[in-house]
Parts: structure tokens; sequence; C-alpha cells
């Protein structure tokens, strides 16, 4: 853990300079790093085996790709390059390696490059943990997702119909070594998938797609040189929403007088579903609604809370939407949220939500010294079936005032990290404030962990009280001296 | 403009009203009578109220008449000059002729005040405090004027 | 609290020193605006911190705008957003005072680092100043007696009263809101400046009298009742120094005061309106210059002269001041002004100004409504000012005869009838509290020979009046009548009752009543469980979000300030009428065919249009139910084209269903509303349950407008305006031909229907 902060401590001050123009905007992430312009990955590995998963149940592409790799250098190599096109780099999020042999390792250390901004092939580098020896082989597993890939077919359908998405991705996974044998396996939210690409038959390989259920698998191919491509368009029903949330801000404040922490997510919130064909119409949606069918429009959002949330509440920028429920027992919190109006393809919502919970679930204090340790979920947004993807998440941290040597770790790909001050509620010097930003960031980092440490001295508690009562005390001196004064104008008969 | 002759009507009556109106009363005695009035011309009445003002006014309070007439003397001008030249920068000239206004009647109250003989009317109200509220007023007043003004 | 608040004054009068009693009357006073508060706040906890009804939201948008974009742009905002395409200046076209208030308060909490939302503040802000409206009261109480108790009194019947609570609970964020304590404060404030003859006082009064023109319209109230006192006491013969001195210093800086508010301007040297106050002005220096004469000169023929003198010159003014209306250099007195002398007036000619429902007279319950037994005090409290009829009990006697005749002509100035009327109650019951509960025994002869001529002329008013006139029994009979124990406790007890049950109704009116946003509506689901019906949020929250930023939505005016507030999108007319023409153009557009409206629509670049309907949940607030004054304005401007007698039956009736008129059921509104609304129900059994009827079987059809969003309860249908059409036909062909083909091979059973659209 202590590493990956460092680590991410270390990513982020290269990007701070390059993050801070574009911290707001929903630009992806370029690289961190700079190479030159005529870079090209060094010939020193070579893919033995690959499987390239592509799931599409979810509301965006998750892929997944399993790879042996082999060492084919004379020395130990410890940097494996992903090439991605530049478009594709603007939307790719959640980019982890796992060695697929040993899990409980951890994550490898990666970093988008950039060698020429006008080239269309941009990489990522996987820094391995130990250098490979020349001919020993290790199993990457290498995962990530693409944030508005899917593209609705046709466009606009109507209230009830169904909804087709087009994907388009390589059957040759794109690798700059040479692949000696790979697959790709694309698996659908069903079985109904009226259009595909079919790669012809060549010497050895039967004809693909195969298909298994909702499961189609392109290949397996044989040796293919670096850098080949073969199309391949799909399209599928998907009758659900395309939940995309353009912007989260996320605020984690915590109280030690109060003994309570506050969360307040503030999403802006689009469906990308396919737009309503005509316009909205109220009897249909109305005389719908009893047998419930599957609809592109976004109905109910659930937030799971931890156990223990209290004090929910939901609003947007008009007041408060009466339409929401909150489950709370001991085992579950369930905050379940309908939007005023069904949200379908096209249509906008932002709303926030927000909750209370008790300070002591999630914080401890350090036997020793003043150390506290506070640990959060770094995301909870709606669980939904259909998934959820966010393009930029900025999450707050608020300290209570006075709170030193904040660090902190987690898990997530973070794109800059900010240490600030915030003032509210009479502060007299601020509030520690640690500021996260992540951007496409899919909601299967819903559970993620988010570790802050910090001192927080017993002197600093004090100062508000202190402050105040100063404050009051001098108020009532400066009436007092003022109400003595004789300030009335009398004659000088009085 | 012309509204503005109802609000200002008052104002310079204190001077020449006090010609005309006694002028036009049969004559009266200031102090030497007070049943034989029909012997004295105007003149004597006017110059009777005259004597009789120079004799009782303290010094102060002739000051502050001084500064009251002069008032008027601006106001006329005002005036006559908006009905002779047009009242173009109508916000100018209403804020010049209000502040004149307003500062003559908080010098009449002023004066009213310190004045001796009211001193049923403002049991506590010593001329100290009576100059502070004139001067409260008038900054106010001119205050406004300058906003006003534009 | 009121009345055991009197009872521990006296119990502590005599014994306790000065300081206690102090202390006791702030903790009194705070625990008054406590109430008062806290009785406002009954919507907040029913439903959550909004902004009411319709203009508060127009004043909450202008407050954000000045605290986002600050003052001097706020001063000079001209906003396109509204009243498309025409836009409106808006910084010169309204009272700042309110959004200044909050700004300033906004600001001020900023500095001390707390973080308030503006709407938080918004919304409070006429709770927090009915606190401060109560303790005015007090003060101008203590003014008109020398009970201590009357003071507390007054303040807890204003604090709770619900004339007042009507426009000042929380969420109510109108400029009644922070008039209403300058009101108050100012009339205190001008008591007090005649008490001392101050010219400080004077001064004070006419900056807080500037403050209350920077709030609200009604300041006028003002600027006509404190000459008129004036003019009474100078008509009495009470003209003194004092009377010089407060009322000029009053008014040379209290006009300028309020001419530096753009929208007022010129208004006080122009305006009919304004006039009684300069006349009075130029009355008193006349009357002042005179006296000052008469000082010099010491004759009574030459005094009685220099009167006849006043009188001639007060007559020319006043000759020439009509003169000056009639030439029109002074503008003459405003239609809504006109109302307030014929109720009938505004009807026959204005009817944009009758049909706002607050502008109509008041039905006489309402008095007992608003005031309860205050109504009935409230005459015994102004004859007690006549007993010991000073300057200031003089005011009072004149704000309550001004303000009883215009409570009477306009729901809405039943809020400067509630001051004096819990003044005077306060005074009245005051008086008998004092006497019941202090008196000892029958010891003064002297104060009850005088109290007996008194008693006399008011025994043939109420018993406890006449009670109250301790004097007459007492002596004849010194230990019986109102001396005894029992006559006192009755009373006193009959009074705790009469204070209870104000109390209870007070509470009950306020949660009932006027605690409703009108914005969300609420109602009970079976189980008994509170279910809000927010239809309005649905649907301006649905434009906000899906619709273009600058799309035009056409509505009657009603809902302009909400659709900007909420919405934030331009509308074509909204709540401040300022353009009779452009909301007759609506009302125009609303109530003919579609083929005219069409036309009018596009001349607009209206985008959507929305209309209320309350049909399906019966909801009567809805269009269909203002549709006649949509008509009658309309008719205003364009006689020939709109007449309102095409919408009746040629019984005289007003109906929606199938007796419909043929004007009627082609009138655009009507189309709107229901639009598809059949297809909710079985066939044939679609109905209006706000007017009780079956609905006709074929629903109208559109042509020209399509249904682009329908609220959960129908509440809100908002239509989109359709394009011109793409091969150049009208809309009816267009819409028919696509129909025709449909037609031909399913039902043919609508076919005539097609033909009639042709």
């Amino acid at each position: 853990m202590r590493l990956l902060a460092t680590v991410a401590a270390v990513l982020s001050l290269g990007s701070t300079a390059l993050c801070a123009e574009k911290s707001n905007s929903t630009k992806p992430l370029t690289s961190r790093q700079i190479l030159p312009a005529n870079f090209k990955p060094p010939q020193t590995f070579k893919n033995v085996n690959l499987v390239h998963i592509i799931n599409l149940e979810k509301s965006y592409p998750k892929e997944s790709i399993n790879v042996v790799i082999e060492n084919t250098a004379s020395t130990a190599q410890d940097e494996y390059f992903i090439p991605f096109t530049s478009s594709q780099m603007e939307t790719i999020g959640g980019f982890e390696v796992k060695d697929r042999k040993d899990p409980d390792s951890g994550l490898f250390e990666v970093e988008a490059v950039e060698f020429d901004t006008e080239s269309d092939t941009q990489f990522y580098r996987i820094r391995l943990p130990t250098p490979l020896a020349p001919k020993a082989q290790q199993t990457l597993g290498i995962s990530f997702s693409y944030l508005s890939a899917l593209e609705p077919l046709p466009k606009h359908v109507g209230q009830q119909e169904s909804q087709y998405l087009v994907y388009t991705f390589s059957a040759y996974c794109p690798s700059t070594y040479v692949t000696l044998k790979q697959k790709t396996e694309v698996k659908f939210p069903s079985t109904n998938v009226p259009e595909y690409t079919i790669v012809p038959a060549t010497a050895g390989e039967s004809e693909s797609p195969q298909k298994a259920g909702s499961k189609f698998t392109y290949g397996s191919f044989g040796e293919l040189p670096a850098g080949a491509v073969e199309p391949v368009k799909v399209r599928y029903e998907f009758t659900k929403p395309v939940i995309h949330v353009s912007r989260l801000e996320r605020d984690i404040e915590v109280s030690h007088w109060g003994g309570n922490i506050a969360f307040e997510d503030r999403f802006t919130l689009h469906n990308h579903a396919a737009n309503l064909s005509k316009q909205f119409n109220r009897v249909e949606w109305a005389s719908q609604q009893y047998y419930n069918p599957p609809s592109t429009a976004i109905k109910e959002l659930k937030f799971p809370l931890r156990v223990g949330s209290t004090e929910p509440y939901f609003t947007d920028v008009i007041g408060n939407v009466s339409t929401s429920r909150f489950r709370s027992n001991k085992r579950e919190a369930n905050l379940e949220i309908k939007p005023r109006y069904p949200i379908f393809g096209g249509w906008n919502y932002p709303f926030r939500v927000g909750w209370n919970a008790d300070l002591k679930k999630f914080l401890r204090k350090l036997k020793t010294g003043n150390g506290y340790v506070l640990n959060v979920p770094f995301l909870e947004g709606p669980k939904q079936p259909e998934g959820v993807s966010y393009e930029h998440i900025e999450l707050r941290v608020i300290l209570p005032e006075g709170a030193e040597n904040v660090q902190y770790s987690t898990t997530v790909p973070l794109v800059s990290v900010e240490h600030s001050l915030h003032r509210t509620f009479m502060d007299t010097t601020g509030r520690t404030t640690l500021t996260l930003t992540a951007i496409n960031i899919v909601d299967d980092f819903r559970d993620r962990e988010l570790i802050v440490t910090y001192d927080y001295p017993l002197l600093a508690g004090f100062r508000k009280p202190l402050v105040i009562f100063t404050a009051v005390v001098g108020v009532f001196c400066a009436a007092w001296a003022i109400g003595g004064l004789d300030i009335g104008i009398h004659g000088k008969k009085k | 403009m012309a509204p503005k002759r109802t609000a200002r009507e008052p104002t310079p009556s204190a001077a020449t009203t006090q010609a005309s109106s006694t002028a036009s009363v049969p004559a009266i005695p200031t102090k030497a009578s007070l049943k034989a009035k029909d012997n004295q011309s105007p003149q004597e009445v006017a110059l009777g109220i005259w004597q009789n003002y120079l004799d009782t006014t303290p010094q102060r309070t002739k000051l502050i008449d001084v500064f009251m007439s002069f008032l008027v003397v601006v106001g006329v001008l005002q005036f006559v000059y908006c009905v002779v030249a047009g009242n173009y920068p109508f916000n100018a000239f209403l804020s010049g002729f209000s502040s004149t206004v307003g500062q003559f009647v908080l010098t009449a109250s002023l004066r009213i005040q310190t004045n001796g003989e009211n001193k049923a009317d403002f049991g506590e109200l010593s001329p100290e405090r009576a100059f502070a509220d004139f001067v409260f007023g008038s900054l106010i007043l001119h205050l406004f004027c300058i906003n006003f003004i534009n | 609290m009121a009345d055991s608040g009197s009872i521990t004054e006296s119990f502590f009068k005599g014994s306790s020193g000065r300081n206690t009693r102090g202390l006791l009357r702030l903790t009194i006073l705070s625990l008054i605006a406590a109430a008062a508060i806290s009785s406002r706040l009954f919507s907040v906890i029913r439903f959550e911190s909004i902004i009411h009804e319709f203009d508060p939201w127009f004043n909450f948008r202008a407050t954000k705008y000045l605290v986002q974009h600050g003052f001097y742009d706020f001063w000079d905002w001209f906003d396109d957003r509204t009243w498309h395409p025409l836009g409106r200046v808006t910084g010169g076209t309204l009272y700042p005072g309110l959004m200044v208030t909050s700004g300033a308060i906004y600001h001020a909490l900023r500095a001390l680092t707390i973080p308030v939302d503006i709407r938080n503040i918004c919304v409070l802000l006429a709770p927090g100043f009915s606190g401060l409206t109560a303790y005015a009261t007090y003060l101008f109480t203590n003014e008109m007696s020398t009970s201590p108790s009357a003071g507390l009194l007054a303040a807890a019947f204003m604090g709770i009263a619900p004339g007042y609570i009507s426009r000042s609970v929380a969420g109510s964020y109108d400029n009644e809101a922070i008039a209403i304590f300058l009101l108050v404060f100012t009339f205190f404030l001008w008591i007090k400046a005649l008490k001392l003859g101050s010219a400080f006082w004077g001064a004070l009064c006419a900056l807080f009298y500037g403050y209350m023109v920077s709030a609200w319209g009604g300041y006028v109230f003002i600027t006509n009742l404190i000459p008129l006192h004036v003019f009474v006491l100078v008509c009495m013969g009470r003209f003194s120094p004092r009377v010089y001195v407060s009322y000029c210093t009053w008014y040379a800086l209290g006009t300028l005061a309020s001419m530096q508010i753009p929208f007022v301007g010129f208004l006080p040297i122009r305006s009919s309106e304004h006039m009684s106050a300069l006349g009075v002005f130029g009355l008193l220096q006349l009357v002042g210059f005179v006296e000052f004469v008469r000082a010099g000169v010491p004759s009574k023929q030459f005094a009685t002269l220099l009167r006849g003198f006043v009188l001639v010159v007060f007559a020319i003014a006043f000759g020439g001041l009509v003169l000056l209306t009639v030439s029109g250099v002074i503008a003459p007195w405003t239609g809504r002004f006109y109302s307030l002398w014929d109720t009938g007036y505004a009807k026959i000619h204005i009817p944009i100004i009758a049909s706002v429902s607050e502008h109509q007279p008041t039905a006489w319950p309402a008095f007992f409504f608003d005031l309860n037994m205050l109504i009935w005090l409230f005459p015994a409290g102004v004859y007690l000012c006549f007993q010991k009829l000073a300057d200031e009990q003089v005011f009072v006697v004149v704000y309550a005869i001004l303000a009883s005749y215009f409570s009477g002509v306009m729901v809405r100035l039943m809020l400067t009838l509630t001051p004096i009327v819990c003044v005077s109650a306060a005074l009245a019951l005051s008086s008998l509290l004092d006497t019941y509960l202090t008196i000892k025994s029958p010891t003064e002869p002297t104060d009850s020979s005088a109290d007996a001529v008194n008693g006399t002329t008011a025994s043939s008013k109420k018993a406890e009046k006449a009670a109250k006139q301790d004097g007459l029994r007492s002596l004849s009979k010194p230990l019986v009548g109102i001396y005894t124990t029992f006559s006192k406790t009755s009373v006193v007890s009959a009074l705790t009752a009469y204070l209870l049950i104000f109390v209870l109704h007070c509470t009950w009116v306020t949660s009932n009543a006027y605690s409703s946003p009108s914005v969300v509506l609420a109602s009970r689901m079976p189980d008994g469980s509170q279910h809000i019906i927010d239809d309005y949020r649905e649907a301006y929250q649905w434009l906000r979000q899906n619709t273009p930023e600058n799309a035009k939505i056409m509505s009657w005016w009603d809902y302009g300030y909400q659709i900007g507030g909420m919405a934030d999108r331009p509308t074509l007319v909204d709540n401040n009428t300022w353009n009779n023409t452009h909301i007759a153009t609506v009302g125009k557009a609303m109530s003919s065919r579609e083929e005219v409206s069409y036309p009018i629509m596009r001349q607009h670049e209206v985008d959507y249009v929305l209309v209320v309907f309350g049909g399906l949940l019966g909801y009567s607030g809805d269009d269909i139910n203002k549709f006649l004054w949509m008509v009658r304005i309309a008719e205003g401007i364009w006689p020939d084209e709109v007449k309102e007698r095409d919408f009746f039956t040629d019984r005289g009736e007003y109906r929606v269903d199938e007796g419909a008129t043929e004007t009627m059921k082609n009138s655009l509104m009507y189309k709107m509303s229901y639009y598809n609304y059949g297809a909710l129900f079985p066939p044939g059994q679609a109905q209006d349950r706000v007017r009780g009827v079956r609905m006709p079987e074929k629903g109208p059809e559109l042509n020209t407008v399509e249904e682009a969003f329908t609220s959960e309860n129908w509440i809100i249908r908002i239509y989109k305006v359709k394009d011109l059409d793409n091969v150049g036909r009208d809309h009816a062909s267009a819409s028919s031909f696509a129909k025709g083909n449909k037609k031909k091979k399913t039902t043919k059973r609508r076919g005539p229907k097609v033909l009639r659209v042709e």
C-alpha cells in the first residue's frame, strides 16, 4: 500500500501540470510521458498465447486481455507496450495489469506514453515489477474499458421499440509484438445479434465467429505480425439505458466534533441511448408501466449505501425530489431514487444525493501519536445492472481544520491530486482538503477503497471553540465599551 | 417642471409674501398700539415688523435667517432658469432645486428648534442637539442629491 | 404567552428594579419573535425549503442574478429572457429592496464563512423579518400607550395574526416580506419624530421610508397617510413647530430618497398619488410662515387675515394641481388606483388587473378569517384613542379609517390593515387587563368622576367596555361590581380563553390556508401518508434539461416567473404585466383557431407551448378555468377577432363537453388541454374531474403543434410548435395526408374528421 501511494504520488507529480488545465474538461488522459517522435517499441517480446475477451453485457465495452509473454531479447526486459488508437486513448479507462499467475501480487505500474501528438497510435507502457529474464514467460492479465464507444443504430427508436448498439473492434488483438496464437471472445447481453462481421475461413482456421449462446468467438488465429488488424462490427440488442455520468463531484466531509461523516455526490447524468423518434407520449408510457417491459429510459437508480447511513437526500437544481425511498436496517441501507421524469436517450438529469454516517465506522485512531486512518469508498454511485460510466470524477475529502501530513492510497487510477484549504462554517484557516481526480471510470470500481491518513493534533480541535469564544467576548467587550461612552449631545446646561 | 411650482411655492413666499401680504393688509401697528391700525401706512407696518425682528432676534438666529434668504434666492434663480432655459437635465435641476428646498426646511427646523420661544414644544432639545440633527439631515440630503444629479 | 407577559409585567412592576423589567421585556419579545418565526415554518417542515407561488420566483431569480453579477450589473439588468422578443429593463422596473436585503445578508454570512445557500436566505427572509415586525409593533404601540403590556400584546398579535402571516410564511419571498416591517417601523419613527419634534428622527424616518420605497409599491400608503395625519392635525388647530420640523424633514429627505429608485424616478413630482404629500408640505410652509409672522405681530384680526390668506393660497394651489392633472403634466391616476375607488372599474376597463385574485374586493369572512377576535377589539381600541386624543392617537385614528377602507376594496391591502388592528386591539385588551388585574380599591374619587363622564357615553357600547369605565359604579357601590374577585377572575379568564382561542385559530389558519407552496401539491394516500404531487417541477425540470437553452416558451402569464425561475427558459409573458398588448397576443393565440395561432407563434419564435390542465387530477386552478380571462384580455385589443360571447353556448353556459361551442372546441387552448386525453380512459368514458363533465368521445386533433411532454398527473402539458412543412403544405393537410394513409388500412371510423379539419 505504501508503495502504491508513493507511486501514485510520483505519477501525480508528473501529471499535475498537464492536468491542471484540463482537469474540468472531459478530455482524456493524454499521456504523462513524452517520448521522442520516432519512437517505436523495441521488439523484445512475443505473445505466445493471447485471449481477448470483450464483454458487452453492460452499457460500456469492458475488455480484458490475458496474454502469455516471452522475452525474446538477450537481456532482461521490464517494459511491455500496448498500442491504442488516439481516439481509443481518449475514452479508455480503468487500465489495470495483473499477473494472472499471482493475483495477489498487486497491480503493475502502468503509464500512458506519448511520442507524437499527431500520430494515430499511442501506447500504454507496462512496467513489470521484476525484469523478465530472456526466454522467460509471464502471464499478464490486462483489463480496461472504453467510454462512449457504443453507438445506437438506428439512432432514433420509438418509445417501446428495442434498441440496438454497434461496437467496432478488431478480431486480432492489437499488439506491437508478434502473436503466435490468439482468439477474441465477445459476450453479448442476449442472443439477439442481428448483424456481425464474418471473418472468412483461412488455412487451418474455420470461419469465425463461432456462436455459443450469447458468446461469439473469433479465432483462434495463428501467428500474426505486430500491428495486424481485422475490423469487426457487431450490432446487438441492448434495450437498456446507456447511463453516462459526464461529471461526478463527490464530497466527503469529516467532522471529529460531530462524530459524523457526510457524503454528497453531485451527478451530471445523461442517457446515451437512442433518442426518441417521436416526442414523449405520456399515455403510452403510463399504460406500459403495468407490464414493465425493457426500456431505454432510466426509471430508477439504486444506491446501495454502507450500512448505518442516515438522513439521505435527493435534490436537483429546483429542490427536493420527493420520489425517493430509503430502506435501512441492520443489514442494508438502500437508497432508491426516481428521477422526476423517465430519462430517455438524449435526455439529461443532473442531481445530487447525500447522506450521513457515523464517523466511527470509517475512522480509526492510530495507537501512537495524533494519527488517524480514514477508510472510505472511492465511488458510491448507483448500482445498475446495465452499468454506469463516469467520464470525470472529482473526489474531495474535507478533513477537519488543522489536519496535517495528509497521505492517501487507492487502487483507482488517478490523473491528479491536489491539496488545498476549504473555508466554511466559521473556519479561520480553512479545512485541509484533498482533491483526487479520476477520469473514464466505470462502475466496476464502485467498491474500491480510499485510505487517507492524517495527523490531527488535539490543539487543532480546540481552535474553533476558542476562536468563537474570543470573538464573542470581543464583541461583548466592544459593545460594553461603546455603550459606556456618552455619545448623546446635550446642552451645557445639563 | 410645472409640478415644481407647487412644490416650491411656499419657499420663496417666506421672503416675497412677507412684503406682499402685509402690504395688502390694512395698516397694522406692530408694537405701538393694538387698536389703532387704521392710522398707519403699509410701509410703516413693514418697517415695524422689521424693527421688531431686529430688536428681538438673537445674532445667531439672524445668521440663520441670512442663510435661509440666500437659499430662497438661489431657489428662485434655479426656478427662473428652469422656466427660461428649459429643464433639460431634469435630474440635475431637480436635485439642485430640492437640495435648496431641503436645506431651507432643515435650516428652518434648526431655527425653530433653537428659538427660545418654542421651549415648550421641544423641552429636552438642546441647541447642540438641534445642530447635530441639522448636520445629520443635511448630510443625508446632500448625499442623495449628489447621487441623484448623475 | 402574551397575556402571561402582561401578568408578569404587572407583577413585577412595583417591586423589581428597572433592569429586571427590561430583561423580562427582552425575553418576552424574543419569545414572541421566536413564535412568529416558528409559526411560519409549517411549509418548510411539511414540504421543503422552497420558494412559493409565482412572484417570489422572480424575486428569487433576481436575487440570484444580484448575487452572481454584483450590484451594478443588477442595477442595469436588461433581461432578454422574458417578454420575448421585447425584453425587460428589469433593473429599472423592480423594487430592489428585497433582493438587496437578501444579497447583503448573503454576503455578510459569507464574510463570516457561514456557507448558506441563497435559496435558504430567500426562503427564511420573511419569517426573520416577521420577528422584526413584532418588535417594531412593540415600539410603535409603546408610543401610543403608557401601559407596557399594550406593546407586548401588540407584538404578540402582530407575530401570529394570519393577515400578516398570509404574506410572510417561509418561502413567500415577496416584497411584502420586508415591507410590512418597514411600514410599521417607518410609522414608529414618524410618531417618534412628531412627538419630539426632532429632525434626527425625521431624517431616520425618511431613510426608512426610502428603504420602504425600494421594497414595495405600497409605499404610496405611507406617502399619503403621513400627510393626511399632518393635514388633520393642522385642521384641528394643532399645528406646532414640532409638526413642521418632523414633517418637513421627512418630506424633503424622504422624497429625495424615494427618487433614487429608478422605478420610482420622477413619480413623486409627477403622479397624482404623491401630490397630497407635496400639497401638505406647501401648506406647512405657509402655516409655518404665518405662525412666524403672527408671533411678531400680536394682532388677532391680522392673524385671521393671514389664515384667510393661507386658505386662499391653498385653494389656488389645489386648483393649479387639478389644472395640471387635466392638462396632463402630472400623470393621471393609474388604473390600479382607480380601482381603489370604484371596485367595478378594473373589471370593465382593465381586465388584466381584475384577473388577479388578490385584486378582488375582500369578502367579509376574510376579515374574521385573517384577524379573528382582533377585528372586534379593533373599534374598541380606536375608541380608546379618541379618549386621549394626542397627536399620535390621531395618527391611529386616521390610519384605522384609511386602512379599513382600502382593505375592504382589495384583498391584498388586508396587509396594511393588520398592523393597526393589532395595535388598537392590543390597546383595548391591555386597558382591560390592566384594569382588571391591578385595580385595588376605589380610592380615587377625582379620577372616577372624570371617568364617569366617559362612562355614560360608553354605556351604550358593549358591556365589557362599559364595565371598564370603573368610576360610575364604583361611586355608588364601592365593594361590589367590578371590584369583586369574582368579576375580576371571570373577565380575566374570559379574556384568557379568547386569547387562547385566538392562538389556536391563528395556528390553524396558518397551517391550513397559508402554508402551501402551490408549486408542490400535497394529497393523502389511502393509508393516510402524505403523497406529493410534483408535476410543476417535473415539467419545469424537463424543460430545463431537455430543451435548447434558448427555446422560447409560450404560456399564460401566470407561469412566466416560474418558467423563468425553475425552467430557466425565455418566456413571452410573465407576471410583470407591463405590456398588455403582448399578453393579449398570447391570449389571442390561445383562444383562436390553430390556423390563426400558428402564424402568431411563428412570429414570436415560439418553440414550446405550456398549458396547465387539471382535468385528470381535479386541480381547479388550471388554464381552462382561467381561459375566459385570456379571451377577455384578447378581446380588449382585437374585439373583432376574439369574442367572449362565442365561448358561451346559446344558453350562456361555459361548457367544455359535447355541448361546447365550435369556437371553444377549435381554440388552441381547448385542443391542447384535451388532446389525447380520451386515450387514458376506456372509449367514451373520458371525464374532466374539475368541471365534472364527460368529454366527447372524439378528442381534438392538433396539426400545428405536437405533444412534447406531459407530466405524471397531466397537470402540465408541453407542446412543441412544428416547423413549417417540408413540402410547403399547411399542417392540416400534411397531417390529414399522413393520417389518410393509415386510415385506409385501419378503420374508417374517423373518416369524417379528416374532412372537417380540411
